[in-house]
């Protein structure tokens, strides 16, 4: 199917990313994959904000905004279930990037609002909904739920309805 | 400035001073106050009720005096969990809760999700729906603008002007309602096209509105540009350089207000908007009168816009042809049973996505609002997010309160155009 998106080869902008984060970190980088024309980098935990601050400080890259940053679960990835996924974005190249990195259970991640203080909101709603920790976080409290809530509501064992209050009564099945 | 102009571009006729990114952040500290941590303050609580907070954005300022030292934001009094819920329900059934995030710009939100997910799935999407919903775009981008101007200029204490650019939404939100049947969620975008058609005699009518809302545009200019107790209280307060809006995720009208001409209809073009012949609006003060001046330059291209759209609006159908990712013609699903079949397919089990994410932004009214999808190649998505800039944007309240007066806090917020549905999810 011919999609108006669609590139078949990686654009010049993005093979700069590539070359350099390639020659910066070499096989310390996990992976990388390009799908419709996005790149994407999977990066250990300790070199997350070094990379981080590579990629802003470097010339050549210039990714001035981190555009997002978000948790997710794998429940089936038994060794690192959860992963937070940061978006780059260089305003004046015009280019995108997608960071990875793959944390176990109760595994932290250094904070990025050192790097940029944008970072703060995205870290702890990442938090709330995940319970993923992030050391060094001024201030790693709920933000959209409310302070008693418990529970990590996006992983996927957490159920859409809640844990508390609102649930469907099954257990009066047959006696009403 | 003061005297009444004699046209509308009041602020052209002026000689254009471009100042550096230095000499905005030597006027950037001289306008704020210097606070002390550790002095004595007042905390004042204004919101998540509070008539000038605009939505339930609740701030608790520490001042002292009346300058502000310090500002908690909280938020999430709206959240509805929208990510959760996108993991439950197919591509398709996912269009009418985007419509709840920005609720002032509906269709701007329907618009992000469906580009998203076209470019997941590599649907090609009609030329005509392409030129529909860039219309049906910037007549929101109209909507919502205008309503912010009433809002900001009631925040700067003028009551009339909000009733003035309510009625003049009014005509927007009709085109709306004759389009889709909506005024305000209007769902009208669909995965590889638009839901509906243009109706009998809505092209001419749009005309006719884009034709009048300049003359209006005019009129508030001549309210507002040169009037002198907003020149006084809008200029040279909350000033936000380019680096504060890169490091803070400002995106939007504020952005632009740093003599920063970044726009994903340019950078980035989507629907029909490199077939259409537009400037993005850039101011240089980064405070708050620029970004007033953005937003009425950014009115009168959307006009622009809307008017070369019409001019070569193309015949053609009006959503893609694709059994695989999109829903049949509902007119045909009776008829033709290859497109019931479809429908059913999509309805019961929802369309074939292949394995693989994306991030997809899009200029919203507000900014830049980002889309990513995870799919492990099932109906729903596996994870969906949302990154929207009233999110940033009320993240970013603290650093641009602080140092101001509390009077001015008022018009600060909203000139950076925060809607708290948009911000919470």
């Amino acid at each position: 199917m011919e999609a108006r998106q669609e590139t078949v080869e990686i654009p010049e902008a993005l093979k700069v990313v590539f070359a350099r984060l390639e020659e910066e970190f070499g096989g310390r980088l996990l992976g990388s994959s390009f799908f419709r024309g996005e790149l994407t980098f999977t990066v250990p935990v300790e070199d997350y904000i070094a990379v981080l601050k590579y990629c802003r400080d470097t010339p050549d890259l210039a990714f001035e905004r981190l555009d997002s940053l978000l948790g997710n679960h794998y429940p089936g990835r038994k060794e690192a279930p959860m992963e937070v996924v940061v978006h780059l974005t260089s305003v004046s190249k015009n280019t995108r990037l997608r960071l990875k990195v793959m944390l176990a259970e109760g595994q932290s991640l250094p904070t990025a609002t050192g790097v940029w203080p944008s970072a703060d909101w995205d870290e702890r709603e990442t938090w709330e909904m995940y319970g993923i920790q992030f050391d060094g976080h001024p201030n790693l409290i709920r933000l959209l739920t409310t302070e008693d809530f418990e529970g990590f509501p996006l992983r996927k064992d957490f159920p859409l309805q809640g844990t508390v209050g609102g649930r469907i009564r099954t257990d009066l099945k047959g006696k009403i | 400035m003061g005297g009444a102009p004699t046209n509308g571009h009041a602020h052209g006729a002026e000689a254009v001073h471009r100042p550096t990114l230095e000499e905005l952040k030597e006027r950037k500290i001289r306008t704020r106050q210097r606070v002390h941590e550790g002095q004595e303050t007042i905390t004042v609580s204004m919101g998540p009720q509070h008539p000038s907070m605009h939505g339930v954005y609740q701030a608790v300022v520490d001042l002292d005096g009346e300058i502000i030292v310090r500002t908690r934001p909280g938020i999430g009094n709206l959240h509805r969990g929208v990510e959760k819920l996108a993991e439950q329900m197919t591509y398709h059934q996912f269009i009418p809760v985007t419509d709840r995030l920005d609720y002032v710009a509906s269709f701007a939100m329907n618009h992000g999700y469906c580009e998203a997910v076209e470019k997941l799935m590599g649907v090609e999407v009609p030329r005509r729906a392409r030129y529909i919903r860039t219309i049906a775009h910037e007549l929101v981008r109209l909507a919502n603008h205008i309503l912010w101007l009433g809002v900001h200029i009631m925040d700067f204490g003028a009551q009339t002007f909000f009733l003035i650019c309510f009625r003049d939404r009014e005509y927007i939100l009709d085109l709306f309602e004759m389009v889709c049947g909506a005024r305000l969620t209007h769902s009208y975008a669909r995965i590889g096209g638009v839901s509906k058609d243009l109706p009998e005699g809505w092209v001419g009518r749009c005309r006719s509105v884009v034709e009048f809302l300049p003359k209006r545009f005019d009129e508030y200019e001549r309210l507002i540009t040169a009037n002198r107790i907003f020149n006084k209280r809008a200029r040279n307060i909350g000033i936000f350089t380019s680096e504060d809006c890169n490091a803070w995720r400002i995106t939007g009208p504020t952005l632009r207000s740093t003599g920063i001409a970044r726009d994903l209809r340019k950078d980035e073009p989507y629907a029909a908007y490199d077939e259409v012949d537009f400037e993005v609006a850039v101011e240089y003060n980064s405070d708050v009168y620029d970004r007033f001046l953005v937003r009425m330059k950014e009115m009168r291209e959307s006009c622009k816009i809307i008017r070369q759209c019409l001019d070569n609006l193309p015949d053609g159908p009006y959503l893609a042809h694709d059994a695989a990712h999109v829903l049949p013609l509902k007119k045909n699903v009776l008829r033709d049973s290859a497109a019931m079949i479809q429908d059913f397919m999509h309805v019961l089990r929802g369309p074939q996505v292949p394995k693989g994410e994306v991030y997809r932004a899009i200029e919203v009214p507000k900014g830049e609002m980002g889309v990513y999808i995870v799919s492990d190649g099932g109906p729903i998505p596996q994870r969906l997010h949302l990154s929207t800039p009233s999110f940033y944007h009320g993240q970013a309240v603290p650093p641009m309160f602080e140092g101001e007066m509390l009077a001015d806090s008022v018009g600060i917020f909203g000139s950076i155009d925060v809607v708290l549905g948009d911000c919470d999810r």
